[in-house]
């Protein structure tokens, strides 16, 4: 999916969007809400992902396994197509923040203004934050 | 309609932002346990793009003594009427 910059609306559908908003390491909650959205996509429902806040840093690339050799979220994001999770979607506002533009990402989502994630919500039967 | 459910201070993260910024015109917003912190009068200013379409829970209110300080604009609800907007909206999304 190509990465579009100042997208407003959005009209993606789907069964179900996990809305991601905590980076890599330090807790679980990333790789709970991705361990939720391959289990959806194995029982065959159309999963969309939605990278918010801190949660736009799972998409970095150059990530590794912690200095204990913890296992890093990044293996998950690079099986997402393998599933057929190809709904990725981004805050546009969070990327500015951190100052991330696409070339730093390992995948490629779109950005989303405050609109195209209000639509995202609303077109999804589903939604679950992590 | 839908009703985004949010169960943090607004001091305590992003959460609240990232709510706000995620609303769709007509959704509404629900304030409970922490949330309610965000029912304060000097904190108003944070909803006022959500006027007629905030609420917040009674019982968590109550239980933290902030009962009573809310300023208009803000529906108090009891768990009954939270279960209320539940069935009016056509989904639930929570943040925490």
């Amino acid at each position: 999916m190509p990465y579009l910059e100042e997208q407003n609306g959005c009209s993606t559908k789907g069964d179900i969007l996990l809305v991601l908003r905590h980076a890599p390491h330090g807790s679980s909650w990333l790789r709970e809400g991705l361990d939720i959205a391959l289990v959806g996509a194995a029982f065959d429902r159309d999963v969309s992902l939605l990278f918010m806040g801190e949660g736009v840093l799972a998409l970095l690339s150059g990530q590794q396994a912690g200095a204990l050799g913890q296992k890093g979220t990044h293996p998950t994001l690079q099986m997402l197509e393998m599933y057929d999770i190809d709904a990725l979607f981004v805050e546009q506002r969070a990327m500015e923040r951190y100052g991330l533009v696409q070339e730093d990402l390992i995948l490629a989502p779109q950005g989303l203004e405050e609109a195209g994630m209000a639509d995202l919500i609303k077109h999804h039967d589903l939604v679950l934050t992590f | 309609m839908i009703l985004h459910v949010v169960n943090q201070a607004p001091d305590a993260g992003r959460t609240l932002e990232q709510v706000l910024s995620a609303m769709a015109d007509d959704d509404c917003l629900l304030l409970i346990e922490d949330g309610v912190v965000g029912a304060m009068p000097t904190l108003a200013a944070l909803f006022t793009a959500l006027e007629g379409r905030r609420y917040v829970l009674r019982e968590d209110l109550e239980s933290r003594g902030l009962l009573g300080r809310q300023p208009e604009g803000f529906a108090i609800v009891d768990i009954d009427g939270f279960v209320n907007l539940t069935e009016e909206a056509a989904k639930t999304v929570s943040w925490y």
